[in-house]
């Protein structure tokens, strides 16, 4: 999780990561950061991010986004 | 019967409560068979015999959707007969590679039809054109097909339902008559929104009763519906014709020109919101909630908030199925990580976003219609969307220097403003008559500005009175009002409902004695023909 939380301070710095569960519906994470974030969390969990599972409940909060790696570290 | 517009008297006054009629008396079983043969004879009212090409739609997606469901229980079966993670992995990627293939037979069945009959006319008459520019004489004949209104939008839908499939977001449904009625109900049909299987499909064959206040809210949207159509709209179509038609022939300044854009920018929201409202509204009446399509586009603040804003369904449809896609994609991910390492956290994932920007305003701009002036509309949203993601870290940094804080509203209103004046620029370039006419106004505008055609009164000759220009205001501050209420997250039939019936009945009989009386039709009006039903 605090690798989690470093990724996305370097990504996208003005939000409180431990607090904020709206990160996607307040637009504090727009396209271009999601992109950016996909990229390096696929890179440091060694996991592959499908398509499907970008959509706002999955990256709404830091704890959203640590459930889905998870999941699909489990998944695979 | 032939319908040529969802606000008519054919589909108002008797095909929709004719089909109520019928839903309400028959039993819940049969319900949805009501809701599918009325989607169908609707088709036929407005396509005829083209009804062939939504069947073959049907009937394709569906069984390509089963397909991939056989594909993935085979794998799923074969994997947990592996015995180990080698075996496993090997199944899937070979399971993938024959899913994909399914996948993509479905996607060009479907966007194959709309190719052929929309975009191969505009393909033929370019390469004839090219071959006059290299003085061959040899020239290929140009074919013409009959299009079935709609098609853009259902072929959308198909692809949005296999590729769920294929995704596993959804599971292929084994009921045709339900796939069917997704794909074909009758208020979406002509003109969307484009609609998700997940989100509409149960709810439309559920055969559920109808509901008093599902009625009477959906009757209400439709009314706000009508009277944006024809009190603002039609009224508006007159001046904006004119503007059009005439620019080049009465030499037209840079002032009228800009005020046909903003005009026809007004008339394009009403027409197409208008027709919306009358699509939310008439699957209200049956329980099923149909996506919204516009959230207030005129409080935006940048392009792309715009188009989060304007004509949603297929806005959220290319980024699903285009812009992820292209993004997340393997190459475009190890761009973005190399990126990232030589430019930056801001620019960074840029390249990445650009290339997948220009694969989405290319197929936006011909979703709307095979024409040069299409392409020229998606790639002017495509320069500003893509200008707007490489000054965004600059102006940031203007902004706190000259300390300028964006959320107050004086900024605000300067972005609400640019961005809506960069939008009529771009509707401008929408309505023109060919790229050589778009470029020509864009001309006008640029170098021949003044305001003197509109200040000495002859914007008064175009075919708008001050009796017209006082209904226009009157009824264009009804709907801002409405906005503004609803971008402060309250719902203004609500508020209505909950007022005693003496207020509520008398403000609805005012909207509907409002619109009869104020409505634009008659002698000196010419309705204008659904806009979008026709991409």
């Amino acid at each position: 999780m605090e690798t989690l939380i470093e990724i996305l301070e370097d990504i996208q710095p003005d939000a409180d990561y431990e607090t904020c569960t709206t990160l996607i519906d307040d637009h504090i994470l727009g396209s271009l950061q999601i992109i950016s974030l996909v990229a390096e969390i696929e890179d440091e969990f060694d996991i592959s991010i499908p398509t499907v599972e970008i959509k706002p409940e999955n990256f709404n909060s830091a704890a959203a986004l640590w459930a889905m790696i998870q999941r699909l570290q489990d998944e695979d | 019967m032939k319908f040529t517009s969802y606000i008519s008297i054919a589909y108002l006054a008797i095909f929709l409560p004719a089909v109520i009629l019928l839903y309400t008396i028959l039993p819940k079983k049969v319900r949805p068979f009501v809701l599918l043969a009325a989607s169908f004879t609707f088709f036929w009212f407005i396509s005829e015999w083209l009804i062939c090409y939504i069947l073959i739609s049907i009937v394709s997606i569906y069984l390509i959707a089963l397909w991939l469901n056989k594909l993935k229980d085979k794998r799923n079966a074969l994997v947990k007969e592996a015995e180990n993670k080698e075996q496993k992995k090997a199944i899937k990627k070979k399971s993938g590679r024959n899913q994909l293939l399914v996948l993509l037979l479905g996607v060009l069945i479907n966007i194959g039809i709309l190719a052929v009959i929309k975009y191969s006319p505009f393909f033929f008459v370019n390469v004839n054109l090219f071959l006059k520019l290299i003085h061959s004489s040899a020239r290929v004949s140009v074919p013409a097909f009959a299009a079935p209104i709609g098609l853009s939008f259902y072929s959308l839908q198909a692809v949005s339902y296999i590729h769920d499939v294929y995704k596993e977001k959804i599971k292929a449904d084994k009921n045709i008559g339900r796939v069917a009625l997704f794909m074909s109900f009758f208020p979406v049909i002509m003109e969307g929104p484009i609609c998700r299987y997940a989100d509409t499909a149960e709810k439309l064959w559920s055969g559920e009763r109808l509901h008093y206040r599902n009625v009477t809210f959906g009757a209400q949207r439709i009314a706000f519906g009508i009277l944006k159509k024809i009190v603002i709209a039609d009224r508006l179509n007159i001046i904006v014709t004119t503007i059009f038609k005439d620019h080049e022939a009465f030499n037209y300044d840079g002032g009228l020109i800009l005020l046909g854009a903003i005009l026809y920018t007004i008339e394009l929201y009403t027409e197409f919101s208008g027709t919306i409202d009358v699509v939310i509204g008439s699957g209200e009446m049956f329980g099923v909630t149909i996506p919204e399509n516009f959230r207030q586009p005129f409080f935006a603040k940048s392009i792309s908030e715009f188009w989060q804003r304007w004509h949603i369904t297929l806005g959220t449809w290319f980024r699903d199925y285009i812009f992820y896609p292209v993004t997340m994609s393997k190459p475009m991910k190890k761009m973005t990580k190399n990126c990232r390492k030589k430019l930056g956290r801001d620019y960074g994932p840029l390249p990445a976003s650009i290339i997948a920007f220009f694969c989405v305003w290319l197929c936006n701009g011909l979703w709307h219609g095979a024409g040069w002036e299409y392409i020229f509309f998606g790639m002017y949203h495509f320069a500003l969307i893509s200008l707007g993601s490489l000054i965004l870290p600059l102006s940031n940094k203007l902004l706190a220097k000259l300390h300028i804080d964006r959320h107050k509203l004086p900024y605000k209103i300067f972005t609400i403003l640019r961005t809506a004046l960069l939008v009529c620029i771009g509707e401008m370039i929408f309505n023109s008559r060919g790229l050589h006419d778009a470029l020509g106004m864009l001309k006008t505008l640029f170098t021949r500005f003044t305001f003197k055609s509109i200040f000495d009164g002859s914007v008064l000759s175009l075919g708008l009175d001050g009796h017209d220009i006082i209904i226009l205001c009157v009824t264009l501050a009804i709907v801002l009002t409405v906005g503004i209420l609803k971008e402060r997250g309250k719902d203004p039939r609500e508020l209505i409902a909950s007022t005693p019936i003496f207020v509520r009945w008398p403000i609805y009989m005012l909207l509907v004695v409002y619109t009869v009386v104020f409505g634009a039709y008659g002698a000196g009006y010419i309705p204008i023909d659904p806009i979008y039903a026709n991409f």
